[in-house]
């Protein structure tokens, strides 16, 4: 890849020949906007040859439609108003450069997100801004320059990040199919929460019998590189190419990797419910966790005493489920079925078992099952109200009081376990933090990352070339993460396949004539990609082009007015603003 | 390795948003995909959805990039209207025989101009509309369909002809013939869905006899701007606007009498999702939801449910439906008891919307003896291991994904999607041997 400044084509500041083309979306837009007087009023604008208004732009017809325009008019500029750039902004462009068109050339305008469905009950200010918003990307478009499409290798090597049954899959996986994996994990040993489980729930194995066979295969693969004990210290570079410096935290040292991939799978920490239910003051009152540490045992013993437990009481949702507080308002996920199973299983080597709950959510494959068989066994299932949680009294012998309100009944109840367990929330580990900035991700609510989108990118992320997998995307049990896992090797695996991908031209630059080497740009760039060139006579900042994701941060505060910052110049924004506060002006030029 | 010559091809069975998925992460490995889908469009169940729970996009809009990816991808065949017909062979090198059935309207020569359906006088209700609007004979079934070829609907044609005369580019040939077609490929995927549970066999909750009492489905095509009723929410029996709404859960799920003993996973989120968008219309409207669990699990999922009881004002009664009757004034009496005040109720709405289960398609069973894979009790492909392989079947170089192994939303059916495209191509790479 070139660091070179992008060569502007002056070719292109040919006479602009502009197409407008106004998306109904359905009723998305035009049940809102009228797109009719919107598209009619374009064709007075200067530089505009061609305005339409369409049913459904994305679609087929309406692609064609843009390439039979380009074709037949010789537009080489294209406006589309129609919903927001994330969605087809991508569509759009590579319509354009199939017929020809530099993809730099397209200019989106956002009707959807932007105007009708924010201005639903207000049809005529709602056309009246769509309106305004048009005659700006004419403008600018008119000002729209063409730029290079750069590729960059892909070096063919994956990081994946912490070695839970996630971590272990992702690594076999990508390896498996030929790649190479280094697996870096904190703890001394792989195989995270799953192994210290002596019961999975729910599933009929233990977590040694799931974990083990993963861990040796994960050892003994020749593609793969395991380092425990380890931790990503530093993170650079771009897709395809990232600069990883791995710490040792035991020695202190590291050892610097180059991948082009990246698998995040760091996965969660159970909730220490403080604060809940008497936790602390009872041994007996234990979390779902703990109680799958305890070792198998014929009977179930309390810890306080080793004596066995006759009486068993689970209580859901500790932790989950509380609208308002913050990082606690997703479900769980996995822990109304692991209770239904637990209780299941359990209830066979004690006399009674209680369940307190909100929702029963055995929602997978068999679940439900468990959950039958678990009232087949007389396992006593009890919903108490959302706003009054039951209450735990511990007495000074250390016997444990739960009282509730069954909300079927109505009727406030006692029950006096021997063993209470919680079902606590499954939350990020305690340096979710650190890595969310480490790789730049974002974090949603529940406090887990963020995925490029919620439905339809659910493995990838923000940082392009970074995946995530299992808990730490979401609460999740281990076979959801499992999947996950296969699912996020596949989008490494497909990036570094390839060898190349493309990335955006759409960067800043720095004129060295004009720049004074105040180190202003360098200070205040947050993606650290610009520094000194210091073979320059005299010095002068540079950027360099891959790591820069385009904010345009740099350009508003070089005092000396030495950065360009391609696709977003002062000549394309001026030119808006101006559209903007003299409509009339500019309607009259070209409506000569 | 073994020795024979590496197969670079595998074979996505299901078009929906989990085979799209898993034709896209092979593909994009360089791979050959051929995807067959046996209905004349790719896009699946999700074509038909209006808005997609928990943050409410439109599902065409974030669907139609992906449709036009897939049918843009130079790796990826599209084989629509096509049956799987025979398989034979093992891992690695499997023969596969594909039906593509005759569309008499040439593929190649069709450019969707529509002047053909413009013609027909034949009207038949829209599938896709859950016959709640009209097509032609010739038809596609929805704007955005791809590919984006016209297709005769033999049963309903008349042989009129005035399509192949007002044709301009010849395109309809009322005599073509359906294609057999042969394809070797390394691994398959299956990817075929889900149906609706057919909610009549609920007598007693009214569908199929009050008009006013239709399934999700049909809602989600009510409500939907490219739907028969051009987005208006109203009755089908009068045009009315519906002032009080009811959605009544788990119709045809987690009912060991009716066969259906599982959780369907999506309904408890749709039926939020669809009595929020009633509220988007009619904010003033009185709409409740009868459940018997909330079941909101996925990310986002419980923050959706609780705007939905704040911001939106939906109405959640814990109950299950006894029955729903027509009263003398043409509305809808629901009766429920509500278990948390244990109150028998008797609620009256202008609209009641049964959310159903979801079940596995009819001609699964057929699909699975072709593959020899195995299904479960509930008509669902197994999987080999809940940890060692969710995605893999019985039979080695054979997957599943999305709806097929047991209902999914879409973020786990998608994320099936790419797991299911990384086994596959691991036995791509190895040339037939698993690892
Ligand atoms: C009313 C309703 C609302 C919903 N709303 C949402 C929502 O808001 N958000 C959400 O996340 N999920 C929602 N869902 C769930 C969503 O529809 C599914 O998650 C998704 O469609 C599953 O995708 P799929 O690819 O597995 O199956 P499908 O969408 O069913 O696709 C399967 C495809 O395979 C094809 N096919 C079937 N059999 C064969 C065969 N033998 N040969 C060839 N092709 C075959 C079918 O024609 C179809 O194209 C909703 C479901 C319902 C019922």
């Amino acid at each position: 890849m070139t660091e070179a400044s992008q060569k502007i084509d002056t070719a292109e500041k040919r006479e602009p020949r502009i197409g407008v083309f106004v998306c109904h979306c359905g009723h998305n837009i035009a049940g809102v906007v009228d797109v009719e007087e919107v598209s009619e009023k374009a064709k007075s604008l200067p530089g505009v040859v061609f305005s339409t208004h369409e049913m459904f732009m994305c679609a087929d017809a309406g692609q064609q439609l843009i390439k039979d325009k380009i074709d037949e008019l010789k537009l080489n500029r294209v406006v589309v108003a129609s919903c927001s750039p994330r969605m087809h902004e991508p569509t759009f462009r590579r319509v354009c450069e199939s017929a020809g068109l530099n993809r730099y050339l397209f200019e989106q305008v956002n009707l959807r997100e932007h105007v009708s469905w924010c201005h639903m009950r207000q049809p005529e200010a709602a056309t009246e801004k769509a309106w305004d918003l048009v005659r700006m990307a004419v403008a600018r478009a008119r000002q729209l320059d063409e730029l290079p499409i750069k590729q960059v290798d892909v070096t063919p090597r994956t990081l994946v990040v912490g070695g839970g049954i996630a971590g272990l899959r992702a690594a076999l996986d990508i390896a498996d199919r030929g790649f190479e994996a280094v697996l870096v994990e904190k703890e001394p040993e792989l195989g995270g929460h799953v192994r210290k489980w002596t019961h999975l729930f729910p599933a009929d194995e233990s977590g040694a019998q799931v974990i083990s066979p993963l861990i040796r295969h994960v050892e003994r693969h020749k593609l793969i590189d395991v380092m425990t004990n380890s931790k990503v210290a530093e993170f650079g570079g771009y897709i395809g190419n990232f600069d990883v410096k791995i710490e040792n935290l035991k020695t202190h040292k590291t050892k610097t990797v180059q991948v082009g991939t990246v698998v995040v799978a760091t996965g969660f920490r159970p909730f220490e419910p403080e604060g809940y239910y008497a936790y602390e003051q009872s041994e007996n009152i234990v979390t779902l966790a703990q109680l799958q540490e305890l070792p198998p045992r014929a009977e179930l013993r309390r810890p306080s005493d080793g004596r066995i437990v006759k009486k068993l009481a689970f209580i859901g949702c500790v932790g989950s489920r509380e609208p308002g507080k913050k990082g606690h308002e997703h479900c769980s996920r996995h822990c109304c079925s692991a209770v239904a199973q637990a209780s299941a299983d359990l209830k066979d080597r004690v006399d009674e078992v209680l369940i307190l709950y909100q929702d029963i959510r055995t929602y997978g494959r068999g679940h439900e099952e468990l959950h039958r068989l678990a009232l087949s066994k007389h396992v006593i299932y009890s919903k108490f109200p959302r706003e009054e949680k039951p209450t735990v009294h511990v007495d000074d012998d250390g016997n444990i009081k739960v009282t509730w309100t069954d909300v079927l009944t109505g009727d406030q109840l006692e029950f006096e376990p021997e063993l209470l367990v919680l079902a606590t929330a499954m939350i990020p580990p305690d340096d979710v933090a650190e890595t969310a900035n480490l790789f730049s991700l974002t974090r949603s609510g529940d406090g887990f990352f963020n995925p490029e989108h919620i439905k339809l990118a659910p493995l990838t992320t923000h940082t392009a070339g970074v995946m995530i997998a299992g808990a730490a995307q979401a609460a999740k049990n281990a076979s959801e993460s499992v999947i996950d896992a296969s699912g996020a090797a596949a989008k490494a695996v497909g990036l570094m396949a390839r060898g190349k991908v493309e990335i955006e031209s759409t960067v800043s630059h720095v004129i060295p004539e004009l720049c004074s080497a105040c180190h202003t740009c360098i200070t205040c760039c947050p993606y650290g990609a610009i520094a000194m060139d210091e073979e320059h006579d005299p010095p002068v900042a540079y950027v360099t082009e891959a790591k820069c994701h385009g904010c345009g941060t740099c350009a508003a505060a070089c005092p000396s007015n030495a950065i360009i910052m391609y696709h977003s110049t002062d000549n394309q924004i001026m030119a808006m603003i101006e559209a903007y506060l003299c409509p009339t002006d500019m309607e009259q030029q070209g409506g000569n | 390795m073994s020795d024979k010559k590496a197969i670079n091809s595998a074979m996505v069975v299901g078009g929906g948003v989990a085979g799209m998925q898993a034709a896209l992460d092979i593909a994009n490995q360089g791979y050959k995909v051929y995807l067959v889908e046996k209905s004349p469009t790719i896009g699946g169940r999700m074509a038909q959805l209006d808005k997609t729970f928990p943050t409410l996009d439109c599902s065409a809009c974030i669907l139609t990039p992906r449709l036009s990816e897939v049918s843009r991808h130079p790796n990826i065949e599209l084989l629509a209207y096509a049956d799987l017909e025979e398989v034979t062979g093992t891992v690695g090198d499997f023969l596969v025989t594909v039906i593509k059935r005759s569309r008499y309207v040439d593929e190649e020569k069709c450019a969707a101009c529509g002047d053909c359906t413009e013609v027909c006088p034949v009207e038949v209700p829209n599938e896709f509309d859950r016959g709640l609007g009209i097509r032609k004979a010739i038809y596609t079934p929805f704007p955005q369909a791809t590919p984006n070829i016209y297709t005769i609907d033999m049963e309903n044609c008349i042989r009129c002809k005035r399509c192949v005369s007002e044709c301009q580019r010849d395109a309809i040939d009322l005599e073509m013939q359906d294609e057999r077609l042969e394809f070797r490929v390394g691994a398959i995927v299956i990817a075929t869905g889900y149906e609706m549970f057919d909610v009549s066999r609920y007598p007693r909750l009214g569908y199929a006899r009050i008009p006013d009492v239709i399934d999700a489905l049909e809602y989600e095509r009510l409500i939907n701007a490219a739907g028969p009723t051009q987005g208006h929410l109203i009755r089908l029996s009068d045009g009315k606007i519906p002032k009080s709404i009811g959605f009544i859960q788990c119709v045809g799920a987690r009912d060991v009498a009716k066969g259906v003993p599982y959780c369907s996973r999506v309904c408890c989120m749709y039926g939020i999702k669809n009595a929020v968008m009633a509220k988007e219309h009619y904010p003033d409207a009185e709409v409740n939801i009868y459940y018997a669990d909330i079941r909101a699990f996925g990310k986002g999922f419980e923050e959706f449910y609780e705007m939905a009881r704040t911001r939106f004002g939906v109405n959640f009664f814990r109950g299950r439906v006894a029955e729903v009757t027509r009263t003398q004034e043409g509305r809808l009496a629901v009766k429920v008891e509500d278990t948390l005040s244990a109150k028998p109720m008797e609620i009256e709405h202008d609209l009641v919307v049964l959310s159903p289960g979801i079940v596995p398609p009819q001609d699964l069973l057929r699909l699975s003896e072709k593959l020899g894979v195995s299904v479960r009790n509930d008509g669902y492909i197994d999987v080999s291991h809940h940890y060692f392989g969710p995605v893999d079947t019985r039979i080695p170089g054979v997957f599943v994904c999305g709806c097929a192994d047991g209902p999914k939303d879409i973020p786990d059916s998608v994320t099936a999607g790419s797991a299911a495209a990384m086994k596959a191509t691991i036995i791509l790479s190895h040339g037939g041997q698993s690892s």
